[in-house]
C-alpha cells in the first residue's frame, strides 16, 4: 500500500531542510550552497509543478555535478568541511527523489546528520536553540507522515511534547555518559586545512571569531618553581612592520647582542606538539638555546624544520632581563607608519602625553585610557573593514588581544617610541597530577613591546589593562568567555547593562558546563557524587534512566483514561455494595449477566439494578454517550441500597 | 496466567486464546518493536555519536542523546497508541464458497485519546481514525475457500503512531466464523425429473422457451439465459426470462439425484437447484443423507437448505 504523498508533508519537510541548511551558508562554499539551494528550490516549485520535476537522466546528471562539484572543492569525504559539504549535496540530491514515505524518512535523517554538523562550527546558546527548534520540526514531519488525519499544529505539539519529554533522559545521558578522548588516529584532518595556530602575520579588523580550540600546543615541566601567571607569557613571531591593517615580520637576522639577565633562572623541558610552523614557544625571555636551535634579532625561537613529532627541548629563561640599546636599523623598523597618522589619533596621543611626558607616563596613561573609556573584551568582535586601528580605537572599541596590542603599538609609534608586537601564547594550565603546564591554541595571545632608555625591551600588556582575568587566571575557559567579565568591570547604570551582563554569565557558564564539558570535568563532577569508576557510573545511569521512566509512565500511562475509570469506578461501587450479599462480579461476566443473578438474589430492587446496568453498558458499549449519563450512573450508584 | 503460557511466543503474532468478549488491549496484549525506519533511526544516532566522539562536540553528544531518548519515549507512546481502546466482535454473514466473507469488528475508544492511523489487518488490512471517545464499526473481509465454518482467524491492530520508529500490534483472536456454502455449479442442469405429489406425470421439465422479456441477472441465473449481445454491448448483465418458468409448481431436490463425481460436487449442484428454485419462486423439498425437509420455500427454509448442504 502506498500513501499518498501529501504536499503539506513536502512543504513542511522541505522547510525544515532549509531552515537546517541555512546556517551554513557561512561555513560551506557559495558554490556548494547555490549548488543545494537550485536543488531545494527546483524541489519547492515542483511541489506545485509536478511536471517539472527533473527525470531520471536529469537526476543523473545532477548527481554527476555534486560529485564533481565535491571534488573540485575538496578531493576527500572526511574531515568536517568535506564531510558536510557531502551530506548537504546528498540531502540536495535526495530531494530530487522523493517517492515513497522510505524517501522521506531517508531525507529527515540526512537532515538531522547535516543539523549537527552545525555543532562543529557554532555552538551558541541561540545556535542550539535554533537547531533544537528545527529538530522538533522534523519530528513533527515524522508526527505528520504517521497521522491519518494530518493537522499541521496538532503534529507539532506531539512532537514537542515528545522532545520535552525526551529532554530529561537525554540531560542524564548528557550528563553521566563517559567522555573518553578519541585516539590520534581517528582525528579527521581536512587535507587542505592548516592546523589551527599562530600565523606569521596579524590582521586584527579582518578576523570576526577567534575560534580558541583545546588542542594542546606544549607542555612545559619546570625543573624547581614555576613562574606565576602573570609572567607566563611564551614568545613567537614578532611582527613589527604594519601596513596600517596587517603586521608582519621581517626577515631574519643574527641577534645584535644577549639581554643582560638577572632575577631567578628558569630551567625548564618544553614539548613541543607536532606543529605547522618551525617556532618554539621559550619564556620571555631564553637565554640558554641548545644547539639545533637558533634565536632571532627578536628573541624568537625557532627549529631548523618544523616537525610531524613531538620534540622536546632544555632550555632556560630569565624573567628580568635587560635588552640593551638598540641601533638605528631597529629604531627605524619600530617606528615605522604606513603613512601619516590621522587629526584625530595625533589629537588621543596629545591628550594623553605622548608627545610631551615620559614614555613611562604615556604607557600609563594609554593603559588607563583603555580601563577607564567603554573598551570591551570580546572573542567576537565587529568586522572592521577600513582603518582598522582608527575605528577600533574610536568606534567599536570591542576586541580580543590583538586589537589591542596593535592599536597600542600603533599609539607608541605616534609618540617616536619604539613599539612592536609579540605574538605567542599566554598563561597555560597546571596540570597537578603531572606538574606540568599545558599550553593550548586557546592560550594565544599577542601583546606589545615597547624600547626604553635603559631597560631594553618591556613588555607591556593592554589586554590585562582591560581583561585581567584574562592574564591572572590563565585558563582557557575564561579565554572563550572574558567578554562576560570585561563587560563586568563597567559600572551598570541601566538595565541593558544588567541585561548583557547576565547574558555574559549565562555564556559563561553554557562554555564551562555544556561546550567544555570533557573527561576532566566531568570526571570532578561525578566524583563530588561519589562516582569514581565506571562500575558506579553505569548503576547510577541505570538508576536515574529507570526513575525517570517510571515517573514517565506514571506521566503518560496512569493519568490518563480519565472518563473511563470514573464509569468503571462507579460500577465496581456498585458491585462493591452487591459483595456482603455474596454477589461477586466474576472475571469476565458481562453486566448483562450480573445483574440476571443479581435480580434473582434481590428481587426487589429490580429496577434499580436494571437502571445502573443499562446506563453501564451504554456508556461504556454505547455510540452516543454524554456527560449527563455518567452524572445518573453516578447518582444511581449513590442511591442505591441493597 | 501461566509462566510458559506468557513467554509462548505464538502470543505475539497469533494472540490469546480465541474468546468472544470484548477485549481491552493492555499491556499483555500490546507489543512493541521497532520497525525498519526505527532501526534506521539507531543508525543515526550510532552516527551522531560517531561524530560527536571524534570532534569531541558536546553539543553533538546531545543531540544524538536527544534523538536517542526520543526513540526511547516513543515506545510509551507507541503503547499508548493502542492501549485502552476495547474491540468487540460483530456479526459475520454467510456466503457462498469463493466469495469473500465479511466479518464486523467494533472499535470503541473510551479514553480521551484520539487514535491516529490504526492499521486493522486480517488478510487485507484497513486504516482508520477513531476520535476521543468514539467508536469505529468496520468490516474485514477474507476470500472463502471451502465450505463449512471459515474462521477470521487473527485480527491484528496495529500503530506505527507518532514517529513511525516503532509498530505496536496487538493479536486479537475471537471466535468469528462465517457459514461458508458450498459453491453453486455452474453447469446448468434441469432440476430432477421426478416431482412430487400434485405435479403432473410427465410434465416437460424443460423450460419453457416463451420469451417474455428481459430482467437483471441475479446470482442463481443459467449463463444460458444471460443476455450475450446486452452484455457485449456493455449494458450489464439481463437475464432473459421464458415463460415456461412459471409452469413447474413444486420440485424435489435430493442428494441421491444430484448429479457429480464426488461428493463435493453433487453438494455444489444440489446448491445450485437451491437457489435456483428459491429464485424462481418453486416450492422445494430437500433431502441430505440423515436429512430430510418437508417443501417449503422462502428465506428461512432456504438458509436451513443452504446450512445443511455447508455443514454435511
Amino acid at each position: 500500500m502506498k500513501p499518498e504523498l501529501d504536499k503539506n508533508i513536502l512543504i513542511f519537510l522541505l522547510s525544515s531542510v532549509g531552515l537546517i541548511v541555512l546556517p551554513h551558508i557561512y561555513h560551506i562554499p557559495a558554490a556548494v550552497f547555490g549548488f543545494f539551494g537550485l536543488l531545494f528550490s527546483w524541489r519547492f516549485i515542483g511541489i506545485w509543478k509536478q511536471k517539472w520535476l527533473p527525470n531520471k537522466p536529469v537526476i543523473f546528471i545532477a548527481v554527476v555535478c555534486g560529485i564533481a562539484l565535491l571534488y573540485n572543492q575538496h578531493q576527500g569525504l572526511f574531515g568536517r568541511d568535506a564531510g558536510t559539504q557531502l551530506f548537504i549535496i546528498a540531502l540536495g540530491l535526495k530531494l530530487m527523489e522523493i517517492k515513497t514515505e522510505r524517501d522521506l524518512y531517508l531525507i529527515t535523517y540526512f537532515a538531522f546528520i547535516v543539523a549537527a554538523s552545525q555543532f562543529l562550527y557554532e555552538q551558541s546558546i541561540l545556535m542550539t536553540a535554533y537547531i533544537l527548534l528545527i529538530c522538533c520540526v522534523l519530528l513533527a514531519t515524522l508526527v505528520y507522515i504517521n497521522s491519518g488525519k494530518a493537522q499541521t499544529l496538532s503534529a507539532i505539539k506531539t512532537a514537542v511534547i515528545i522532545t520535552v519529554q525526551a529532554l530529561p533522559i537525554a540531560l542524564a545521558l548528557f550528563i553521566l555518559f563517559p567522555r573518553i578522548d578519541a585516539p590520534k588516529w581517528m582525528l579527521l584532518n581536512d587535507p587542505h586545512q592548516a592546523r589551527a595556530g599562530l600565523s606569521d602575520s596579524m590582521e586584527p579588523g579582518s578576523i570576526s571569531d577567534l575560534g580558541g580550540s583545546d588542542e594542546l600546543v606544549f607542555r612545559v615541566k619546570f625543573a624547581s618553581a614555576i613562574p606565576p601567571p602573570r609572567l607566563r607569557y611564551w614568545r613567537g613571531p614578532v611582527l613589527t612592520y604594519t601596513d596600517g591593517k596587517r603586521w608582519t615580520q621581517i626577515a631574519f637576522q643574527k641577534p645584535m647582542r644577549s639581554p643582560v639577565v638577572t632575577g631567578r633562572a628558569y630551567q625548564y623541558k618544553l614539548l613541543m606538539e607536532p606543529q605547522d610552523k618551525n617556532w618554539i614557544f621559550a619564556l620571555d625571555m631564553p637565554v640558554e638555546i641548545p644547539s639545533p636551535l637558533t634565536i632571532s634579532s627578536a628573541y624568537q625561537l625557532s627549529a631548523v624544520d618544523r616537525s610531524d613529532n613531538r620534540t622536546e627541548y632544555d632550555l632556560i629563561s630569565y624573567t628580568d632581563y635587560n635588552t640593551g640599546p638598540i641601533n638605528l636599523g631597529e629604531y627605524k623598523t619600530a617606528t615605522q607608519l604606513p603613512s601619516e597618522p590621522s587629526d584625530k589619533i595625533k589629537q588621543l596621543v596629545a591628550q594623553l602625553h605622548g608627545f610631551d611626558s615620559a614614555p613611562d607616563n604615556f604607557i600609563n596613561r594609554l593603559l588607563n585610557h583603555f580601563r577607564v573609556e567603554d573598551f570591551h573584551y570580546t572573542l567576537t568582535p565587529p568586522l572592521i573593514e577600513e582603518n582598522p586601528i582608527e575605528n577600533f580605537l574610536f568606534k567599536t572599541r570591542y576586541g580580543f588581544c590583538s586589537h589591542y596590542a596593535s592599536a597600542f603599538v600603533y599609539l607608541m609609534r605616534v609618540a617616536h617610541i619604539p613599539a612592536r608586537v609579540v605574538t605567542g601564547y599566554q598563561g597555560g594550565e597546571l596540570n597537578k597530577a603531572g606538574d606540568f603546564l599545558e599550553i593550548r591554541q586557546a592560550d594565544a595571545h599577542a601583546w606589545a613591546e615597547v624600547w626604553l632608555n635603559d631597560k631594553g625591551w618591556v613588555r607591556v600588556d593592554p589586554t590585562a589593562a582591560i581583561a585581567p582575568e584574562r592574564i591572572e587566571q590563565s585558563s582557557s575557559i575564561d579565554w572563550h568567555t572574558t567578554y562576560g567579565i570585561a563587560a563586568a568591570n563597567v559600572p551598570a547604570y541601566n538595565w541593558l547593562k544588567q541585561a548583557r551582563q547576565l547574558w555574559g554569565k549565562v555564556d559563561y557558564n553554557w562554555q564551562r558546563w555544556v561546550i567544555n564539558y570533557d573527561n576532566k570535568s566531568q570526571a570532578n563532577f561525578l566524583s563530588s557524587f561519589g562516582i569514581n569508576d565506571l562500575k558506579t557510573l553505569t548503576y547510577w545511569m541505570i538508576a536515574v534512566i529507570a526513575s525517570i521512566t517510571a515517573v514517565l509512565c506514571w506521566f503518560l500511562l496512569y493519568h490518563k483514561s480519565k472518563s473511563a475509570d470514573k464509569v468503571l469506578s462507579s460500577y465496581n461501587r456498585f458491585c462493591k455494595k452487591l459483595v456482603k450479599h455474596g454477589l461477586i462480579r466474576n472475571a469476565g461476566e458481562g453486566a448483562k449477566d450480573y445483574a440476571e443473578r443479581v435480580k434473582t438474589k434481590l428481587p426487589a430492587q429490580t429496577a434499580d439494578i436494571d437502571q445502573i446496568t443499562a446506563v453501564f453498558i451504554k456508556l461504556r458499549f454505547g455510540r452516543i454517550v454524554t456527560g449527563e449519563d455518567l452524572q445518573s450512573l453516578k447518582r444511581l450508584v449513590d442511591l442505591f441500597r441493597a | 496466567m501461566k509462566l510458559t503460557e506468557r513467554f509462548r511466543l505464538s502470543r505475539f503474532v497469533a494472540g490469546e486464546k480465541a474468546i468472544d468478549t470484548p477485549v481491552t488491549l493492555n499491556h499483555r496484549r500490546i507489543f512493541i518493536l521497532p520497525t525498519l525506519r526505527g532501526l534506521g533511526f539507531v543508525l543515526l544516532i550510532a552516527l551522531l555519536l560517531l561524530i560527536a566522539f571524534v570532534y569531541n562536540n558536546n553539543l553533538t553528544y546531545m543531540l544524538a542523546f536527544l534523538l536517542a531518548s526520543v526513540f526511547f519515549v516513543t515506545i510509551l507512546h507507541s503503547y499508548k497508541a493502542l492501549a485502552g481502546l476495547v474491540v468487540q466482535k460483530g456479526r459475520s454473514k454467510a456466503v457462498f464458497a469463493g466469495e469473500a466473507a465479511g466479518f464486523d469488528i467494533h472499535i470503541n475508544n473510551p479514553t480521551d485519546l484520539q487514535r491516529q492511523q490504526l492499521q486493522v489487518t486480517q488478510q487485507d488490512s484497513q486504516r482508520l481514525v477513531i476520535q476521543a471517545q468514539g467508536a469505529a464499526h468496520i468490516t474485514l473481509y477474507s476470500i472463502t475457500q471451502k465450505r463449512g465454518w471459515h474462521t477470521a482467524g487473527t485480527v491484528t491492530l496495529s500503530s506505527t503512531y507518532p514517529l513511525g520508529l516503532f509498530r505496536a500490534w496487538s493479536p486479537i483472536r475471537f471466535g468469528l466464523k462465517a457459514l461458508v456454502y458450498p459453491k453453486p455449479a455452474l453447469i446448468e442442469i434441469p432440476f430432477p425429473q421426478i416431482s412430487l405429489a400434485g405435479a403432473q406425470q410427465g410434465f416437460n421439465q424443460k423450460r419453457g422457451d416463451d420469451f417474455q422479456g428481459l430482467q437483471a441477472y441475479q446470482s442463481g441465473d443459467s449463463i444460458k439465459h444471460i443476455h450475450w449481445k446486452a452484455f457485449a454491448k456493455g449494458l450489464g448483465v439481463f437475464s432473459k426470462q421464458y415463460a415456461g418458468e412459471q409452469s413447474i409448481e413444486e420440485i424435489r431436490l435430493d442428494y441421491d439425484q444430484a448429479p457429480g463425481h464426488s461428493i463435493e460436487e453433487r453438494l455444489s449442484q444440489l446448491c445450485r437447484w437451491v437457489v435456483d428454485a428459491e429464485q424462481a419462486g418453486i416450492t422445494y423439498s430437500f433431502a441430505l443423507p440423515g436429512l430430510k425437509l418437508p417443501p417449503d420455500n422462502g428465506l428461512a427454509h432456504y438458509q436451513k437448505c443452504l446450512e445443511a448442504l455447508a455443514l454435511f
